[in-house]
Formats: structure tokens, C-alpha cells, sequence
């Protein structure tokens, strides 16, 4: 029986009230629910914050990245917590500065520029996701 | 590192350089000979959130007190910054343009803006705050921002 290869998982912030927090969960759910649904698995930050033992089992036992909204970057820290190990984390404010031009506002709904950045991200997060996809079939090959 | 008067206003820090003098936004001004170099205090960084991008005028700018020299736009707000002083830009910090984040992380080291060639020390220090007195204004916004929560 062949075992199913470990997806990798998404940690976005939870920051409520923030235009970054909104631009990184909304990159993340573009991720895990449209580009890159069969590679990735999105946990959410309150099941890690929580304890949730499931959730922590996963990110203990995947490649994560995660996607910080400020520098607090609760999304690190609680995957380190949880003994994941992470591939790659992002900073909303670090992708907004190679775009200046999607300058995020908005909590519940995004204006364009957050979509905007919310897709430049995704994008940036497909690429990662997708090295790591290769590499982990590398390694399945080897 | 420079002496500080400091205040805690529920869970954040305020410094304030007592070696600078202060417009009333929060730029400070720290005079060595004839030049001077102009940043931002603490607690406008902290009050403007995570900088993303900074301009300030080019060396060879001539600057009027009161005028706009510095844009910075951060997570919460795009804000034109007032010059301190009368004078010229002779040096903008060059750390600024790869790492703007320098300026929340040491605003008033590492962070500042540039350095200015003085014209009218005398007359632009009579019309700015020292650390004291601007240490008061910002312990009173603060307080008063607290109790609106």
C-alpha cells in the first residue's frame, strides 16, 4: 500500500481588525483552495493557539509556511511551538514592498490593491509550494 | 546610545532622546556643529505602525522649516513629514532604501532621515520643542488615546 505523500501545510495569521491579516488569509486560502488544493493543507493559527492535538500533529510532521500580517508573526511562532518545521514564512509587509502598487485597505473586504496583493502572494507561496512538492517527490524516488 | 526619558502608557514604551529638540509631529532634530540630522521619534513610529517605504528629499534639497521633506507610508497611514529646520539636505541615510525598517527598530539611531545643512539654528530652535516639553505632549496624547479605548 502506497502512503499518501504529506501535503504541505498552510499557517496564515489570525489577526483580526488588520488589512495584512486579511491579505494573508485570503493568499492563503487562494492556496490551499484554488491554485494548489491537492499540495497543501490549510491550518488555521486558534486550533495551534488552542492546542487542537490534530493540528499540531500535522504541522509537527509537515513542511509548513507560514504567512505572517505583522511582526508579531504569530504564525511563526506557534508552528516553532508546535515543532513544525518551517519551509518558508512570509511577511505581508515584505511582499507589499516589491508591490508597491497594492497597497492593501479594507478588514472584511479587501480593495483592490489588497486583492491584488493577496494574489501577488498566493502566487509567491504557489512557487514555494511547488518546490517543495518536487522535492519531496525527489526524495520518494530516491 | 543617548539618554532617554522614558513612559509606559498601558502596554507600550516611549522614549525620548533628550539629546534632540522636537517639532510638534514628532521629528527630531540632533545638532552637531552646523548640520543637524532629522528622524522620527518613537513614538511617532509607534503611533504610524511598520514602515514600508520612505522618500525624503534629495541632497542638494533646500528646506524650509515647517515644509514637507520625508513621506513614509506604513501599514496604517501615508504621512508627510514637516521639516525642523531651515536648510540643506547634504546626506539622506542610505540604509533607508533597502531596510525602512531600520527606522522602527532604532529611530533614533540607526533610523534617521538625513542631515542637514543649518541656515538658522537659532531662529528654528526657538520654534521647536525640547525633550522635555515634548516628552509631556506625547505622555498627555497618549493618556488621552488610552482613555477613548
Amino acid at each position: 500500500m502506497s502512503k499518501s505523500p504529506r501535503k504541505v501545510v498552510i499557517v496564515p495569521c489570525s489577526g483580526i481588525g488588520k488589512s495584512y491579516g486579511t491579505v494573508s488569509r485570503v493568499a492563503a486560502y487562494q492556496v490551499t483552495e484554488e491554485d494548489r488544493p491537492d499540495q497543501t493543507q490549510l491550518i488555521p493559527l486558534a486550533l495551534l493557539v488552542m492546542g487542537d492535538e490534530e493540528s499540531r500533529k500535522i504541522v509537527a510532521e509537515s513542511q509548513a509556511i507560514t504567512i505572517d500580517g505583522c511582526k508579531l508573526a504569530c504564525a511563526r511562532k506557534m508552528v516553532q511551538q508546535s515543532g513544525g518545521q518551517i519551509a518558508r514564512e512570509f511577511a505581508v509587509l515584505e511582499v507589499f514592498r516589491r508591490y508597491r502598487d497594492f497597497k492593501p485597505q479594507g478588514i472584511t473586504e479587501l480593495n483592490e490593491g489588497g486583492e491584488k496583493l493577496a494574489d501577488a502572494l498566493a502566487k509567491e507561496v504557489d512557487v514555494v509550494v511547488d518546490e517543495l512538492s518536487a522535492s519531496k517527490e525527489g526524495d520518494s524516488h530516491a | 546610545m543617548f539618554p532617554f526619558l522614558e513612559t509606559k502608557v498601558d502596554k507600550f514604551t516611549f522614549r525620548v532622546d533628550t539629546t534632540c529638540f522636537y517639532n510638534s509631529e514628532g521629528v527630531w532634530v540632533r545638532v552637531e556643529g552646523n548640520r543637524a540630522r532629522l528622524g522620527l521619534s518613537d513614538f511617532l513610529q509607534l503611533r504610524s505602525g511598520d514602515i514600508a517605504f520612505v522618500e525624503v528629499k534629495p541632497e542638494g534639497s533646500l528646506l524650509a522649516f515647517d515644509e514637507a521633506f520625508s513621506t513614509i507610508e506604513t501599514i496604517k497611514v501615508d504621512i508627510d513629514l514637516s521639516s525642523p529646520v531651515t536648510g540643506k539636505v547634504v546626506f539622506v541615510n542610505p540604509a533607508l532604501e533597502n531596510a525602512p525598517e531600520v527606522i522602527n527598530q532604532d529611530p533614533f539611531g540607526e533610523g534617521w532621515l538625513c542631515e542637514v545643512e543649518l541656515k538658522d539654528w537659532g531662529t528654528d530652535q526657538s520654534r521647536l520643542l525640547d525633550a522635555t516639553a515634548y516628552f509631556e505632549m506625547i505622555k498627555r496624547e497618549a493618556e488621552d488615546e488610552v482613555k477613548k479605548i
